[in-house]
């Protein structure tokens, strides 16, 4: 049993949690966060990907549309790395309702975002995937954005100012005096550690899992789990993020990052906010809907398929008087709602607005601890450039593409990478070619304190995510983590769950050339390695 | 466009095409040989895989391939051996005589299948393997030397060390030790790895760092690098200078086990008079007015466009891996002449990765009759002088089954037969 004590608990390892942490950390307060799983594992990474310019949300609620911009350019500026501005369009097909596009070029200007009509024949010759039937077009300020990325440098952030996280950890109990929270009880749920720990506030911030948080301290969230299905395209389909210019629906919004797209999404209910199985109706009506935007979509090579859950906020009936902040997020002092001091949850929202998100709760949480101090996650970057020095050192050896890669994906921990690679020449080499991971980036990995299983080393590294979905680096990566019995100590086991994870995503996109990929690494495990029948 | 008379033209580089083209030769007939590029050769272990395991009890190996096989064709009239199977020994000897012939021996066990371990630690039952993997009885071994490259990412001894004392094939008190052997510390795919080793001076280096692991009566395991073209060579200099041999253990693909069949296969087909034309892919094909034959097939390549016309064509373009079919959501074509394909609507793959059942998908592809003539749903044959072979044939689950070699082999040799006979 480990007793820890802090001014305050955060429950939830997404953008919001860690913003939140960052957040009291650079006020001076000192917080740890829990998280069940690794981080960015639930919604913050099973998204589109697009940092919004708010224009999806202008006709229906432009408070929202608003707090989208004025995010939105605040994270390209805190940080550069985690935002590709790609510049995104709206366009419109002759059969969505021409009326429509006046109402939302208005709104739009209305919610203070800058668009501007364009030629829909320019359009086309920057993105000749597109649809000769587009009749209008619009360019906006959408972004793509690294949502893992971002939750990680928020964390690294957090650290450097003194705040804790523990993953892994499930949170077992709340307990209560009087009505106030004094603390919570937690577990580690690979180790089987117990935590006790004091705290005077805790924040909810457990996206689609709130209302289970909730009923911890035996109260009520409303959270409805809605599944959204996307799917990634081996190609940079299009150069800008594509919208449909029409009320927001399913499957109409393509997000470009790097060398590949986001198409998605779907909406549907789903009770468990662990279910992110995708299927393959779903991945056929995407492609449906996809198809009136970029005609000859079937053309290009699906690599696989993933699905988030997200936490939509539902006042919950004859409740107190909850802090709606707005229609998209809630902020509930359930000290207020409920009589409990201490409590706070944030629910329901979007990425894009996951700092503000984290101000509004950490503000509630400063006051009632009596601090005053503002926050500063507006203005302060979320880590420090990297010196063009190491860029160089790694291109030496690394080589061009993959030094680039690997500097965009770690940031901070570049250099370290850079330097294993230096002392030990031949962990230069790469492991996984589809996404160029070094074997440095993999040992370095291992190394940090908060890696644990197999699914935290891919997370890092990307190991195994490409188009190959793991057909090489699997067996490759068993070579090197071998030397670690906590990760491989059951050869059949490591290989079984890695080609596992892999599958899920690529079995509802079997067809094409990633059904050649399966046969290929069918052909590779099962007819060569006889794996089947491995003990 | 040119054209080009021919008796046979075969499709597809991989086994099936070009013991189907070899076959057709021996028999005295014209033969162009027609593919996209390297056949699903390189992609393979190496050996000849007829039958894994046991009907019976699918977890023991097949101690007699062959009385699988015939128990198979009893009970599954759907299986490609129901329709090859009857030329299995021809087959055996023509593509052992081949070998032989192009300097690459190919050795079986007795009537059983040989148990060589895999770069993964586990025992594979193939039929025929290449001399260089064919590893003594592993029951009979008092220790064991891997050896590995630090330059190559694609094998590691200690996950070949661990997962074979795992199986349960080596005797009690069987010692395991592993060398790593250190060259440049740059890295290199195991195709460069096996050209330098063709260089003595290299292979003496080698073997020098490998020397002092070595004791009397021990048996060498080695990832499959040893040489390309001059693999003879750097196999002899290499068991002289260690005094004893050391066997290739197949791994991750490009294979030069395969890669070394490809080229054998390839040298001797030259030799005996087929026109092999590779980085050609079939443009269109040319059928008769009542769509019964096919005249001829246009072919986009290096020269530009080239038109074939043959007495008959053998059709081994592959599965879906090799392009012979392809697919979309719900949907599988033969993608030359669009014959019709045998699949399952839905339920095309399990949901466990290693199920032991075997995916749906890799058992699509096209129903023949006796003559390996493609025929439609009702029976009836599709082109009268079309024969098809290999990977696109459908009814094997080959990934499980391990089979895929030997379905290959005998309809690649009943289908170049049956061609020069005149269909």
């Amino acid at each position: 049993m480990q007793k820890l004590s802090v001014q305050v608990v955060v429950v939830g390892g997404g953008a919001t949690g860690t913003g939140i942490l960052r957040d009291l950390a650079m006020r001076g307060i000192s917080a740890l966060l829990v998280e069940q799983g690794d981080l960015a594992h639930g919604t913050s990474s099973r998204f589109h990907g697009l940092l919004h310019s708010g224009c999806r949300y202008a006709v229906k609620d432009p408070a929202a549309a608003r707090e989208c911009i004025e995010e939105n350019m605040i994270l390209r500026r805190i940080a550069p790395n985690c935002v590709e501005i790609t510049g995104g369009l709206f366009v419109q097909l002759p059969e969505d309702d021409p009326a429509y596009a006046e109402e939302w070029e208005s709104a739009c200007r209305q919610a203070g975002i800058e668009v501007e009509e364009v030629d829909p024949a320019a359009v086309r010759r920057q993105n000749p995937a597109l649809s000769p039937r587009i009749t209008r077009a619009f360019a906006v300020p959408d972004c793509a954005v690294d949502g893992f990325r971002v939750v990680w440098s928020n964390l690294h952030s957090a650290r450097r100012y003194g705040a804790r996280a523990l993953t892994y950890t499930r949170l077992k109990a709340i307990e209560q005096q009087n009505s106030c929270i004094t603390g919570v009880r937690a577990e580690n749920v690979l180790t089987g550690e117990q935590y006790h720990i004091e705290c005077q506030v805790l924040i909810n911030a457990a996206g689609p899992w709130a209302g289970e948080v909730a009923a911890l301290a035996g109260l009520e969230v409303g959270v409805i789990k809605d599944k959204g299905t996307l799917i990634a395209f081996n190609h940079r389909l299009v150069q800008q993020v594509v919208n449909r210019l029409r009320p927001p629906g399913d499957g109409d919004i393509f997000v470009p990052h790097g060398p590949i797209t986001i198409l998605g999404t779907t909406s549907l209910p789903v009770e468990n906010p662990a279910d992110n199985r995708p299927q393959q109706k779903e991945v056929l009506d995407l492609l449906a809907i996809g198809r009136e935007i970029i005609p000859d979509l079937d053309e290009y090579r699906l690599i696989r398929t993933f699905a988030g859950v997200r936490p939509l906020y539902q006042e919950v009936p004859l409740a107190g008087s909850g802090r709606s902040v707005s229609r998209n997020y809630a902020l509930l002092d359930h000290q207020q709602r409920d009589g409990l001091a201490g409590l706070i949850s944030i629910v329901g929202g979007k990425f894009t607005t996951f700092r503000l998100m984290a101000e509004k709760a950490a503000d509630l949480a400063a006051g009632k601890l009596g601090i005053s101090r503002p926050c500063r996650t507006a203005g302060e970057p979320l880590f420090d450039p990297l010196p063009p020095e190491w860029l160089e050192r790694g291109r030496k050896v690394f080589g061009v593409a993959a030094a680039h890669k690997a500097a965009e994906r770690l940031g901070d921990d570049f250099a370290a990478v850079v330097a294993r690679a230096e002392q030990n020449p031949e962990q230069a080499r790469i492991l996984c070619e589809c996404e160029l991971v070094s074997q440095a980036e993999v040992e370095q990995a291992l190394a940090a304190d908060t890696t644990f299983t197999l699914g935290d080393v891919r997370r890092k590294t990307r190991l195994g995510m490409g188009t190959c979905q793991g057909t090489f680096c699997s067996y490759r990566s068993l070579g090197i983590l071998s030397r670690y019995p906590r990760f491989a100590a059951d050869h059949r086991q490591y290989l079984a769950d890695f080609l596992q994870k892999r599958w899920k995503g690529m079995r509802p996109v079997l067809w094409g050339q990633q059904l050649r990929e399966a046969q290929l690494s069918t052909a590779i495990y099962s007819a060569l390695f006889g794996m089947e029948r491995m003990l | 466009m040119n054209s080009k008379k021919t008796d046979i033209m075969v499709i597809g580089l991989g086994l099936a095409g070009m013991v189907a083209a070899a076959r057709a030769a021996e028999l005295g007939k014209k033969v162009v040989l027609v593919g996209k590029g390297a056949g699903s050769l390189t992609l393979s272990s190496g050996g000849i895989d007829l039958w894994g395991y046991s009907l019976e009890q699918p977890e023991k190996p097949a101690l007699s391939p062959r009385h699988e096989i015939s128990r198979l064709v009893e009970r599954n009239k759907d299986h490609p051996y129901a329709k090859a199977a009857d030329v299995l020994e021809d087959s055996l000897a023509f593509f052992q005589a081949v070998c032989r012939s192009a300097g690459l021996p190919y050795l079986s066990n007795g009537l059983g299948n040989w148990l060589v371990p895999t770069a993964l630690g586990t025992l594979r039952p193939t039929c025929l393997v290449p001399e260089s993997m064919a590893v003594p009885d592993l029951q009979q071994v008092a220790r064991i030397l891997l050896v590995g490259f630090a330059e190559l990412k694609d094998f590691y001894p200690a996950v070949l060390a661990v997962n074979l004392q795992k199986c349960g094939c080596l005797p009690s008190g069987c010692r395991l030790d592993i060398a790593d052997v250190r060259m440049s510390g740059r890295e290199m795919n195991a195709v460069t790895l096996a050209g330098r080793l063709e260089q003595l001076g290299v292979l003496e280096e080698v073997v020098a760092q490998i020397r002092p692991h070595l004791t009397p009566g021990t048996l060498v395991l080695v990832p499959p690098v040893l040489g390309r073209a001059r693999h003879r060579q750097v196999r002899e200099n290499l068991a002289a200078l260690l005094g004893c041999p050391a066997y290739e253990v197949a791994g991750l693909p490009p294979a030069l086990p395969g890669l070394r069949l490809s080229d054998a296969l390839l040298t001797h087909l030259k030799r005996n008079g087929v026109t092999v034309l590779s980085g050609s892919t079939v443009h269109s094909v040319r059928l008769d007015e009542q769509r019964r034959r096919c005249l001829a097939v246009q072919l986009a390549g290096p020269g530009g466009r080239l038109e074939v016309q043959a007495a008959a064509y053998v059709l081994a373009s592959g599965s879906f891996l090799g392009g012979g079919l392809k697919a979309g959501p719900g949907l599988v074509q033969e993608t030359i002449f669009g014959l019709p394909v045998q699949f399952d609507p839905d339920g095309w793959a399990c949901e466990e990765f290693l199920d032991r059942r075997g995916h749906a998908f890799n058992s699509f592809g096209l129903r023949v009759n006796e003559n390996l003539q493609p025929v439609d749903g009702e029976g009836r044959v599709c082109l009268e002088n079309v024969l098809a072979a290999g990977a696109i044939l459908g009814g094997s689950n080959w990934p499980v089954e391990k089979c895929g070699n030997g379905v290959a082999l005998t309809s690649g040799y009943k289908a170049g037969q049956l061609a020069a006979g005149g269909v």
